[in-house]
């Protein structure tokens, strides 16, 4: 396996280091808004040709803001038992999702998120739909950034983690065409894996591909919990037992992660016990995303002391080096 | 058609191009609103609360989202002094709106120090005391509630102002307002800023815990506009007319007709909080809110409208 040539990463990835294209606040046309699971869904937006530049340089893990106040509740039997209680709750913030894709088409910029529904926010999102306008506010934070000399890229997720890591996915085989990338997605059941793959269809097997990463070449495996799809576990011990059967150089590799806070911890300790790179993309409540309100603080360790620092997720993450995260569980 | 509407206002000595400000926390320490926005066509800016030394904050989550409003308890997370000095200053220098830091301390020394440090800085119009934050454990709302202590911080600090416009930001959670207000005008405040957030909580049924690490947050956004209105037209009425000090009035703005009902009531300026978060360059719409609105009612000079409220 090649390493991959330096010169190509710095141009293409460098989180933290470069501001990427200028955030702004769009007015965005719904394309699609489609149901995929039984909470899950994805919802495309259109940009405009005008917009189009902005997102050009859009990177995986980046994120936006997008205004759900004005949208309106789906029908009483549409709203799941748990949430009936905070569905009328009047919305104010914006909600933060990541980009699970970028496209270009013609003049056409489309952006893919893929969402959950766990509150009144991402309830009133299930509403929208083909030819309503959304506002906006992207793109937000900092990518994942490869670093040198990397020949296999493992992307491990928990539940809607998956999103930035489909994005990633594509860029990283499209950029780097000799590079290997593995993607383990995991979910407490089968029911609970953000993918549009029939349920019949994941099998029982470990190193079942899901159709979202295997349209890019990349292999997938999947874990759950309960043992309903793929293995039967935690994706974290499905990660281990995969890096125990592999020989493979810790220099070489590189773990990309994405998910609840609870599996980035256990991620971190994993890259930590390995002495593996790895970046995570973290999540906190976030009230303007864009650096004003000091909301989004992450503790992370101090370079100069043993103090620990916050850093905010919104500007200087979502994605973090797992070295730099105090996680405290 | 604009013309002949004057919307400026001269806000204790310092000329402002019109009324809207935004509000300190609520947008950053300089710049951070720019790709949003021309801060330079806002009426007033005022940073982050400073502090002399930085600050960490509390332990997340710091903020909570409520029926049409929000909690935070940021706990004055901030740079601190000398990376203000270093960082921002140099930023602030480039604008040409009039810029009021925001400073807060856990002792009167403190606020003394931060003031002190920048009493000289050409770029900075003045200061906001922050004397009302509810998040913090030292400092902070102590200041504020107890007249005695508003005069003694209003007073000291004004030494070290020199020139510099000196405004007190008071706290919503006092039994009467009025006389806390009098107390820093007294002790030689040359402006008002109300109000600061209403200390608050939210529990999470499922746990039985309070949602915010700090158990408690600051509540703000349109849900405390109503009660802000009020209490700026108190002391608009019980202070601020006769001596002719200046309010800003702030508190769950986000259109033109929020910033008016506060200046009906009384004040002179208006600042922009929490909509900012929501619509980053509302502050710029709310000002041409306000020019229309003073072209429909035929109001030539926005000073007609302040404490205008009707009643019968
Ligand atoms: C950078 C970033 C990227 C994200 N990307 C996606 C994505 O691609 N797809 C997706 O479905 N979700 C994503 N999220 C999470 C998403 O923002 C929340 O699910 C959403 O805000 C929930 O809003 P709500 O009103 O529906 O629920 P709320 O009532 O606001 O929340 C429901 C529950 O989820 C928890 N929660 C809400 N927001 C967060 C958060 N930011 N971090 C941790 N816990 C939270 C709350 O504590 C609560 O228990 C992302 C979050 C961040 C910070
Ligand atoms: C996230 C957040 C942070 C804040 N930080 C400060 C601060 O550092 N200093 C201060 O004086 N007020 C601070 N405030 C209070 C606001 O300046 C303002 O007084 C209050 O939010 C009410 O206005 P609003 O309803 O328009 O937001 C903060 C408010 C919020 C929401
Ligand atoms: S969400 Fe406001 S600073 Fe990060």
């Amino acid at each position: 396996m090649n390493t991959i040539a330096e010169k190509k990463l710095n141009e293409t990835f460098m989180a933290g280091s470069c501001s990427p294209a200028n955030k702004r606040l769009f007015s965005a046309v719904v394309s699609v808004n489609k149901q995929i699971g039984r909470r899950f869904f994805r919802l495309e937006l259109e940009f405009s040709a005008a917009d189009a530049e902005v997102l050009a340089n859009c990177q995986p893990g980046q994120f936006a803001q997008l205004d759900l106040s004005a949208t309106a509740l789906p029908p009483a039997e549409a709203i799941p038992e748990n949430l009936v209680d905070v569905a009328s709750r009047k919305i104010l913030l914006r909600r933060p999702f990541s980009f699970a894709d970028v496209t270009v088409k013609g003049d056409k910029t489309f952006v893919d998120i893929l969402y959950c529904v766990v509150g009144p926010a991402s309830l009133r999102m299930t509403t929208v739909s083909a030819g309503d306008s959304v506002s906006v506010i992207g793109p937000l934070g900092n990518g994942f950034c490869v670093p040198e000399g990397k020949s296999i890229t493992l992307l491990v997720s928990g539940g809607m983690g998956a999103g930035p890591l489909l994005y990633l996915a594509k860029v990283l085989t499209a950029d780097y065409p000799q590079l290997e990338v593995i993607a383990f997605a995991g979910a407490k059941t089968a029911s609970q894996l953000p993918f549009e793959a029939r349920l019949d269809e994941i099998s029982q097997q470990l190193g079942f591909s899901l159709g979202e990463f295997a349209k890019y070449g990349v292999e997938s495996i999947v874990a759950t919990d309960d043992g309903s799809a793929g293995f039967a576990g935690l994706v974290t011990n499905c990660l281990t037992e995969w890096l125990d059967r592999h020989t493979l150089a810790a220099k070489d590799m590189i773990i990309y992660s994405c998910g609840p806070e609870a599996m980035l911890a256990r991620v971190a300790e994993i890259a930590e016990e390995r002495k593996l790179d790895c970046q995570l993309s973290m999540e906190r409540m976030m009230a303007c995303g864009i650096g004003l309100c000091q909301s989004c603080a992450v503790e992370c360790k101090a370079t100069d002391s043993s103090e620990t620092t916050y850093k905010l997720c919104c500007k200087d993450g979502p994605v973090f080096n797992s070295r730099e995260v105090t996680f405290s569980l | 058609m604009k013309e002949n509407i004057d919307i400026s206002v001269d806000f204790a000595g310092i000329q402002l191009s019109n009324p809207v400000f935004t509000a300190s926390g609520t947008c950053g320490y300089a710049d951070e609103l720019a790709d949003f926005m021309d801060i330079n066509c806002l009426g007033g800016f005022i940073t982050k609360s400073i502090t002399l030394k930085p600050r960490k904050g509390n332990a997340t989550p710091r903020i909570v989202e409520t029926d049409s409003g929000m909690l935070n308890a940021i706990g004055l997370a901030n740079i601190g002094l000398d990376a203000f000095i270093e960082e921002k200053l140099p930023v602030i220098e480039q604008l040409s709106v009039p810029v009021f830091v925001n400073a807060a301390g856990e002792n009167i020394d403190e606020y003394v120090a931060v003031v002190q440090r920048l009493a000289a800085e050409k770029a900075i119009a003045g200061f906001e005391l922050n004397i009302s934050c509810p998040n913090v454990a030292k400092g902070g709302l102590s200041f504020g509630t107890d007249p005695a202590q508003v005069a003694e911080i209003t007073s000291t600090v004004k030494k070290a102002v020199g020139e510099k416009v000196l405004m007190v930001k008071l706290s919503p959670a006092v039994t009467n307002i009025g006389v806390i207000a009098r107390a820093a005008v007294d002790a030689g405040a040359d402006a008002l800023s109300l109000v600061n957030t209403f200390t608050a909580m939210v529990i999470d049924i499922e746990t039985g815990r309070p949602v915010l690490a700090n158990r408690t947050g600051g509540l703000s956004g349109p849900a405390i506009k109503p009660i802000a209105v009020h209490l700026v037209n108190k002391v608009y009425n019980e202070v601020a007319k006769d001596c002719g000090i200046p309010i800003l009035g702030l508190g769950g703005i986000r259109t033109a007709s929020d910033a008016i009902e506060f200046i009906i009531a009384g004040a002179s300026a208006v600042a922009v909080g929490t909509a900012n978060f929501i619509e980053p360059g509302c502050a710029v719409k709310i000002v041409e809110g306000i020019e229309k609105y003073c072209v429909r009612k035929e109001i030539t000079n926005i000073k007609e409208l302040v404490g205008s409220l009707e009643v019968k």
